[in-house]
C-alpha cells in the first residue's frame, strides 16, 4: 500500500553538533496507528518536529500522498493536514474549551463578530464526531488534564488534520484517562484518520498500535508489525549496547547508611500522583543509580529530597533527622549537595559572576563571612582554587557565568556541590548537554567523591552513564520503583530496559533487601 | 590600557556619555527651533549652575535629594523588585521629621536626631505592607506601592491641613522651623574655615547632610556588594530559583530589600524638610520619586554611580532653572532631554538593532559585487 | 451642615451628575489600561498621554478653530506616544514599565515647554481661545425632572466614555482580534503556535490604549473648561491603572472601579463639613485596590488547592475496587 507519508533519509544536525537524526526512513500508511518509540535523545521528537514543520531537516525529503513537500513552518504542515499535539499544552486558561478549539480561526457572522453559537456547535460537533468527550463551555483552567489533551486533539481536527502526531500523550494522564484516550484514538482511526504515537511505554505500544518503529541514537532500528514483536524485543532494540565511556572505578567499599528515603509520595498541582511510595537507602562510598526514562518521577523525586518540593507523604532521613519538607538550606546543612538537572534554571545565575555562583551554599559560613560582611578576597582565593581544581576554563572568576560554555557552566555547578565535601550527593542529569571532555571530567569527579565516602544518588536518562557509574541500580517507572539490582556490573542493558519501560516488575519482597 | 578600554565598566560609561550627548544635541535642536537666543539658552543650561555660589548651592541641595532617592531605588532594582513607593516614603519622612522638629519638646541635638530617626523609620515601615503582600501572596508590588504612594500623600495632606498648618496661613505650609532646630551649614565651624563658612551660609543653605549622603552612598555600596545580605539580594535579583536552590531565604530577602530601601527614601524626605525647605509644605516631593528612578537607571542601579548621575541630573535641573530665568527657554526642556536619555539608555536592543541594519546593508553591497559573469551563482 | 443636608445633597441629581462628570476622565485611561494589560503590555504612559492630548486639543482648536480636528489631532498624538512605547519595548527591548515612565516624563516636559513657547505662560493656556466640545441635550429626556439633569447635558466625551465601555467589551470578547489580543496576553506561546503575530497585536493594543487615554485627556481640557493646565491629568492616568486592577481586569469591573474613584473624589468635597476628613474619603479607593489585590491572590491560591483536592477525589474514585 502506498504510504501516506514518507520521510526519506532524514538527517538533522543541530548547530552545536548533535546529530539528532542520522539517515532516518519513516513511513506511515493511511488509517494506521503507528507507534514511534525510543529513549530520550533517540531522535523521535526531532523527527516529528520536522514532520510538523517546526524544524528543518539538514537533508532528506518528505513525501505526502506521493508529492514531495517542503515545510517552512507549521502552517505548511497544517495545510497538508498534519496536526501535532505537544507534551506542553498550548491552551489559554481563561477561555472556554470551545474557544480554545477555534482559537486563531474563529467563525464570524456577517457583522464581523464571533459567531458564538457556531463556536459551540463546532466544538460539540467535532466532539461527537470523534468521540472525544469535552464540556464545550467549561473554562480550560478548571478541567482536568485528560480533557485538556482532548481539546488539543480537537484543535488539530478543527484544522482538518488527517494525520495526528501525539507526542508522549500518556505521560500526563492517569491510567483511566489513558484508557479513554485509546478509545478516542480508535474512533479517530475508524473515521479514516492516521495517528502517529510517540511513546516510550511499551505496554501501550502493544495495546494500541498497528505498527511500531524503534529508534535509537538518531537511527531507526526497525519497523515491524506490533503483533509480530514482544516488549522484550522492543526493549532490546531501544536500549542496545552502545559505546560508552569507560570509567575507572575502584572497587566499592560500602560505608554506613547516609540517607533513608521512606515511602515518598508526591502529587502534582494538577492532581497527578507522580511518586508512589518510593523507598531506598543511600550508603556512603556507593553510587546508587536511578535508571528510567524522563518523566517517570525522577525530577520530582530529586526536588522532594533536596527540599525544593513538598512531598505528600513520606520521610527523608539524613543523619538521624527527617528533612522532608524542610527548606533547601536546612537540607544542605545536613550535608546534602545537589547537582540539578536544569543548570540554567536552578544551578547557576547567569548574570552573576563565577565566584558568586560558587559560594551560594557557603557564603554565610567562615571563612567567607565575617560579621555582616563577606570577605571577597578570600572568596576570590578559594574560588580561584576551585576553578583550578575543576579546570573551569575562564580567565577570571569575576566574569559572569553566561560567558561560559555549557560544559564549563556545569563544571561550576559540580565544583560548588562537590567541594562542599558532601555527606550525600544528589546528581541529576549531571552530564546533560555538555561536551565529551567535560562529561568525562564530571563523571570522574563523581566517582572520586564516592570513593572518598560520599553517598551518591545518580539520576540519569542516559542509561550508559547510569550503568558505568553506578554500583547499585534501581529502576523507576511511573513513579514507582520497579526493580533493584545490587550489582550494576552484573545486569544488562536489555534487562534494565525492561524494568525501565514497565515491561517487568520485581515484587516488593524481592526488592526489600537490596533497596 | 586596552583592558580598561574593552572592560564592561568603560563600555557602560561610554554608553551613558553617548546617550547623554545625543539627548543634549536633540535638546539643542529643539531649542534652535523655538528660541530666539538658543546659544545663550544652552550656555545658561550648561554653565549656569556654576556661575554663582547660590546656584551651586541649589544644585547641591537638589542633588542630595536625588541621590538619596536614587540610592533607595538602586537597592530594590538590584533585587529586581518593582517597588516604586519612594515618593510616599519621602513625603512621610518629610512629615515625621518636620513634626518632630517643630513640636517635640526636647533639646535641639536630640530633636534633630529624633527627626532623622523618625523619618528613616517611617520610610522603612511604609514598605512593610507591599513587601509582605509580595512575599507571601505574590501580589504586584508595583501596584501596591503605587497605591500607597497616593495614600501617603493624602495622609500628609490631612495632617498638614488639619493639624499643622497655622490658622490664617497664606499658603499650605507649616511654621518655619526655628533656627536653633535647623541643621547647620556643611562647612564645619572651625577657625580657619570661618570666611568660607560665612560665604556659603550667606548664599546657600547646604547643610551637613552632605556628609550623611556620602556616608549613605558608602553604606549602600557596602550593603549591596560587601555584606552577605547584599549578596543574597543581588543573587535573588539575578535568578530567584537559583537563590532558593542554593538555600537563600527569598521571602526574607524580598521584604528586607524593600524596607531597607525605605530608610533612604525616608532620609530623602528628611532632607526636604530639614535641609531644603525648613518647613512642611504642600507638594514637597512633586515628581521626585520618579526622578529617583531615572537617577538610578542612569547609573545602572550601581550605588557608586548614583552620586554622579544624581549630581548630573541635579546639574541639569539647576541649569534649566537658570536657563529659564535668564532666557526664553522654559526649564521643561530638561525633562524632555532626560526622557530621551532614559529611553535610549534602557533600549537594550537598540545597539544590536543598529548593528544589524549596518551589517545587512554591508552584506547587500557585498552580494552585489559578488555576482560573477552573467549572474553565475557563487559557490562559497 | 448636618448629616441630613449632606445626605440630601448626595442624593441629588446634581451630585450624581457631577460623579458622572468626574468619572469620565478616569474611565478613558482605565479602558486604555485595560486593553493594554489584556494584551500583556502594561501602559505606564497613560498619564503622559492624557497630558499630551489635552494640550494638543487646546492648541489645535485655538489655532484652527475646528474643535473636531483638534480632537482628531489629540487622538493622533495619543497614538504617536503609544507607538513610541511599542517601538522601544517591542523592538528595542526596553522594559515596558521604564519606557512608559520615560514617556510620561517626556510628555510632562514637552507640554509645558510648548505651552510656554506658544503662549508665554507656563501655568495654563488661558490666553488661548480654545474650544470645547458641545454638550449633548437629549431632546425629550432633558425635560424630565431628576433623570433629565442626570442623563442629559453632558459633554460628548461623557457619552462617548460610557459607550466605549460597551464597545471595548464587544471588541475584547466578541471580535476575532479582541479574542486574539486576550490570548496573547494570557499565553503568547499558544497564540504564536496558532499563527497569531504577537508583536503586532501588542502594537495595536497599545495604539488603542493611547487613543483612549488621549480622549480622557481631552475631556479635561475641552469639555467643561476650554483650558489646558500644567500637569492637567493630575494622576488620573495612575488612577486608571488602579481601576483596572480593582475591576479585576474586566470592562464592567473597570467601569465600576472608575466610577468609585470618581465618587470618592466627589464625596470628599461633600463630607468635609461632617468632620470626616476629605483626604480619608479620597484614600478609600486606593486602599480598596490593595485589598482587592490581596483578595484576588488568596482566591487564586484557594482555586489551586481546590483543584488538587478535586482530582485527588476523582483519583480515589477511579482507583476504588469496583472499577478495577
Amino acid at each position: 500500500m502506498q504510504p501516506l507519508i514518507e520521510m526519506k533519509n532524514i538527517v538533522k544536525i543541530y548547530p552545536n553538533g548533535v546529530v539528532a537524526n542520522n539517515g532516518v526512513d519513516f513511513s506511515v500508511i493511511k488509517g494506521e496507528i503507528h507507534a514511534l518509540v525510543g529513549e530520550n535523545g533517540a531522535g523521535k521528537t526531532t523527527l516529528m518536529k520536522i514532520l510538523y514543520g517546526m524544524e528543518q531537516p539538514t537533508s532528506g525529503e518528505i513525501v505526502v500522498d506521493g508529492r514531495k513537500v517542503k515545510f517552512h513552518s507549521s502552517h505548511d504542515a497544517i495545510a497538508q493536514k498534519i496536526g501535532m499535539v505537544h507534551q506542553n499544552f498550548m491552551l489559554v486558561p481563561s477561555f472556554t474549551v470551545a474557544e480554545n478549539i477555534v482559537l486563531g480561526n474563529e467563525p464570524v457572522k456577517r457583522n464581523k463578530l464571533i459567531d458564538r453559537e457556531q463556536v459551540l456547535k463546532t466544538a460539540k460537533q467535532l466532539s461527537e464526531q470523534f468521540g472525544l468527550f469535552i464540556y464545550p463551555e467549561a473554562i480550560v483552567d478548571s478541567i482536568n488534564v485528560g480533557m485538556r489533551q482532548r481539546v488539543e486533539i480537537l484543535k488539530t481536527l478543527y484544522r482538518q488534520a488527517e494525520i495526528l502526531i501525539l507526542d508522549e500523550p500518556t505521560s500526563v494522564l492517569t491510567p483511566q484517562e489513558t484508557k479513554d484516550l485509546f478509545q478516542a484514538i480508535h474512533k479517530l482511526v475508524d473515521q479514516g484518520k492516521t495517528v502517529i504515537f510517540i511513546t516510550h511505554k511499551l505496554r501501550e505500544v502493544k495495546e494500541i498500535s498497528d505498527r511500531v518503529t524503534v529508534m535509537r541514537n538518531g537511527r531507526v532500528m526497525g519497523t515491524v508489525m506490533t503483533k509480530d514483536v514482544t516488549r522484550e524485543q522492543m526493549a532490546r532494540m531501544m536500549v542496545g549496547r552502545d559505546v560508552f565511556l569507560k570509567v575507572n572505578k575502584p572497587k566499592m567499599k560500602r560505608g554506613k547508611m547516609c540517607m533513608q528515603v521512606k515511602n515518598i509520595s508526591y502529587v502534582s498541582d494538577t492532581g497527578r500522583q507522580m511518586l508512589k511510595n518510593v523507598s531506598f537507602n543511600l550508603y556512603g562510598g556507593e553510587i546508587l543509580g536511578i535508571a528510567g526514562v524522563e518523566g517517570n518521577g525522577q525530577t520530582e523525586l530529586v526536588e522532594v529530597i533536596t527540599g525544593l518540593r513538598e512531598a505528600a507523604s513520606g520521610e527523608v532521613i539524613v543523619d538521624g533527622k527527617n528533612v522532608v519538607n524542610h527548606t533547601p538550606r536546612e537540607v544542605r546543612m545536613k550535608g546534602v549537595a545537589h547537582i540539578p538537572e536544569d543548570r540554567l534554571t536552578n544551578g547557576v545565575a547567569v548574570d552573576s559572576t563565577i565566584d558568586e555562583n560558587l559560594i551560594v551554599d557557603r557564603y554565610f559560613q567562615r571563612p567567607f563571612k565575617n560579621g555582616l560582611f563577606i570577605n571577597y578576597k578570600i572568596v576570590e582565593k578559594k574560588c580561584g582554587e576551585l576553578i583550578k581544581e575543576f579546570s573551569i576554563l575562564t580567565p577570571s572568576g569575576k566574569l559572569p557565568v553566561k560567558a561560559l560554555s555549557g560544559g564549563n557552566m556545569q563544571k561550576v555547578v559540580v565544583a560548588r556541590e562537590l567541594s562542599s565535601n558532601p555527606y550525600v550527593l544528589i546528581a541529576a542529569q549531571p552530564t546533560r548537554g555538555i561536551d565529551i571532555g567535560a562529561t568525562e571530567f564530571v563523571q570522574d569527579k563523581i566517582v572520586e567523591n564516592r570513593t572518598n565516602g560520599t553517598a551518591v544518588l545518580l539520576v540519569s536518562a542516559d542509561l550508559a552513564e547510569v550503568m558505568s557509574l553506578s554500583d547499585r541500580i534501581i529502576t523507576l517507572y511511573e513513579g514507582q520503583v520497579t526493580g533493584v539490582f545490587p550489582d550494576a556490573a552484573k545486569v544488562t542493558e536489555e534487562e534494565l530496559g525492561c524494568y525501565m519501560l514497565g515491561v517487568k516488575h520485581q515484587t516488593p519482597e524481592e526488592m526489600e533487601q537490596y533497596l | 590600557m586596552k583592558k580598561i578600554l574593552s572592560s564592561k565598566g568603560f563600555r557602560e560609561l561610554l554608553r551613558i556619555v553617548v546617550v547623554l550627548a545625543a539627548g543634549l544635541i536633540l535638546g539643542f535642536i529643539i531649542t534652535l527651533i523655538v528660541s530666539k537666543e538658543p546659544i545663550e539658552a544652552y550656555k545658561a543650561l550648561l554653565t549656569g549652575p556654576l556661575s554663582r555660589l547660590n546656584r551651586i548651592g541649589d544644585w547641591l541641595e537638589e542633588s542630595i535629594t536625588l541621590i538619596l532617592a536614587g540610592l533607595a531605588i538602586s537597592i530594590v532594582f538590584n533585587a529586581k523588585q518593582w517597588y516604586i513607593g519612594v515618593e510616599g516614603q519621602m513625603i512621610l519622612g518629610a512629615l515625621v521629621s518636620g513634626v518632630v522638629a517643630l513640636y517635640i519638646p526636647i533639646p535641639p541635638f536630640w530633636r534633630i536626631l529624633l527627626a532623622f530617626t523618625g523619618g528613616m523609620l517611617v520610610g522603612f515601615l511604609w514598605a512593610v505592607v507591599p513587601a509582605l503582600l509580595k512575599a507571601y501572596l505574590n501580589a504586584s508590588e508595583l501596584v501596591t506601592s503605587l497605591m500607597l504612594n497616593t495614600v501617603a500623600l493624602k495622609i500628609f495632606e490631612y495632617f498638614l491641613k488639619n493639624f499643622i498648618m497655622p490658622e490664617k496661613a497664606r499658603y499650605v505650609s507649616s511654621f518655619t522651623i526655628p533656627p536653633e532646630y535647623r541643621m547647620s551649614s556643611f562647612v564645619p565651624n572651625w577657625p580657619f574655615l570661618q570666611s568660607i563658612r560665612e560665604l556659603w551660609m550667606k548664599q546657600t543653605s547646604v547643610t551637613w547632610i552632605v556628609y550623611l549622603v556620602i556616608l549613605s552612598v558608602i553604606v549602600v555600596y557596602l550593603l549591596l556588594y560587601k555584606t552577605s545580605f547584599g549578596y543574597e539580594l543581588r543573587t535573588m535579583g539575578s535568578n530567584p530559583k537559583f537563590a532558593m536552590y542554593g538555600g537563600i531565604n527569598i521571602k526574607r530577602t524580598m521584604i528586607l530589600s524593600m524596607t531597607i530601601s525605605g530608610i533612604f527614601a525616608g532620609l530623602a524626605g528628611v532632607h526636604l524638610t530639614l535641609g531644603i525647605h525648613n518647613k512642611i509644605i504642600m507638594g514637597m516631593t512633586s515628581g521626585l520619586g520618579f526622578e529617583g528612578i531615572i537617577v538610578s537607571i542612569l547609573a545602572y542601579n550601581n550605588p557608586l554611580g548614583v552620586p554622579f548621575t544624581g549630581l548630573l541630573y541635579g546639574y541639569l535641573k539647576a541649569g534649566a532653572d537658570v536657563m529659564e530665568r535668564t532666557t526664553d527657554v522654559p526649564r521643561e526642556l530638561v525633562s524632555v532631554i532626560q526622557a530621551i536619555v532614559m529611553l535610549l539608555i534602557t533600549a537594550e536592543r537598540l545597539l544590536p538593532a543598529i548593528q544589524k541594519v549596518i551589517a545587512e546593508r554591508k552584506e547587500k553591497s557585498n552580494n552585489r559585487t559578488k555576482v560573477g559573469k552573467k549572474g553565475e551563482p557563487n559557490v562559497t | 451642615m448636618s448629616l441630613e443636608t449632606v445626605l440630601h445633597s448626595i442624593f441629588s441629581a446634581f451630585f450624581i451628575a457631577s460623579v458622572i462628570r468626574i468619572s469620565t476622565p478616569i474611565i478613558f485611561p482605565a479602558l486604555g489600561g485595560l486593553v493594554a494589560i489584556q494584551a500583556g503590555v502594561s501602559n505606564m504612559a497613560l498619564e503622559g498621554i492624557m497630558n499630551a492630548a489635552a494640550f494638543t486639543g487646546v492648541i489645535i482648536s485655538a489655532y484652527t478653530g475646528n474643535v473636531w480636528l483638534a480632537v482628531l489631532c489629540g487622538v493622533l498624538v495619543g497614538i504617536l506616544i503609544a507607538s513610541l512605547l511599542a517601538l522601544f519595548h517591542l523592538r528595542f527591548g526596553t522594559d515596558v514599565i521604564l519606557a512608559g515612565l520615560a514617556l510620561n516624563l517626556f510628555c510632562s516636559g514637552i507640554t509645558v515647554f510648548l505651552l510656554y513657547v506658544l503662549t508665554g505662560d507656563k501655568g495654563n493656556s488661558a490666553t488661548l481661545a480654545s474650544l470645547t466640545v458641545p454638550n449633548v441635550k437629549i431632546p425629550w429626556i432633558h425635560n424630565i425632572p431628576f433623570i433629565g439633569e442626570l442623563l442629559s447635558g453632558h459633554p460628548v466625551f461623557t457619552y462617548l466614555a460610557f459607550f466605549l465601555v460597551l464597545v471595548i467589551y464587544v471588541f475584547l470578547y466578541r471580535t476575532r482580534f479582541g479574542t486574539h489580543l486576550r490570548a496573547v496576553g494570557e499565553n503568547p506561546e499558544a497564540a504564536k503556535s496558532l499563527g497569531i503575530d504577537v508583536n503586532f497585536v501588542r502594537l495595536i493594543a497599545l495604539i488603542i490604549s493611547g487613543s483612549l487615554a488621549a480622549l480622557g485627556g481631552m475631556t479635561l481640557s475641552m469639555a467643561y473648561l476650554p483650558l489646558f493646565q500644567k500637569e492637567m491629568a493630575s494622576g488620573r492616568g495612575w488612577i486608571g491603572i488602579a481601576a483596572v486592577h480593582l475591576g479585576a481586569r474586566k470592562p464592567l469591573g473597570v467601569l465600576l472601579a472608575a466610577i468609585l474613584f470618581g465618587l470618592a473624589d466627589a464625596l470628599a468635597n461633600q463630607v468635609g463639613s461632617l468632620k470626616i476628613p476629605s483626604q480619608l474619603v479620597q484614600m478609600i479607593p486606593y486602599v480598596a485596590v490593595v485589598i482587592a489585590l490581596v483578595v484576588y491572590a488568596i482566591q487564586q491560591r484557594r482555586a489551586i488547592l481546590e483543584r488538587v483536592k478535586k482530582y485527588q477525589q476523582t483519583m480515589k474514585e477511579q482507583y476504588s475496587p469496583r472499577t478495577q
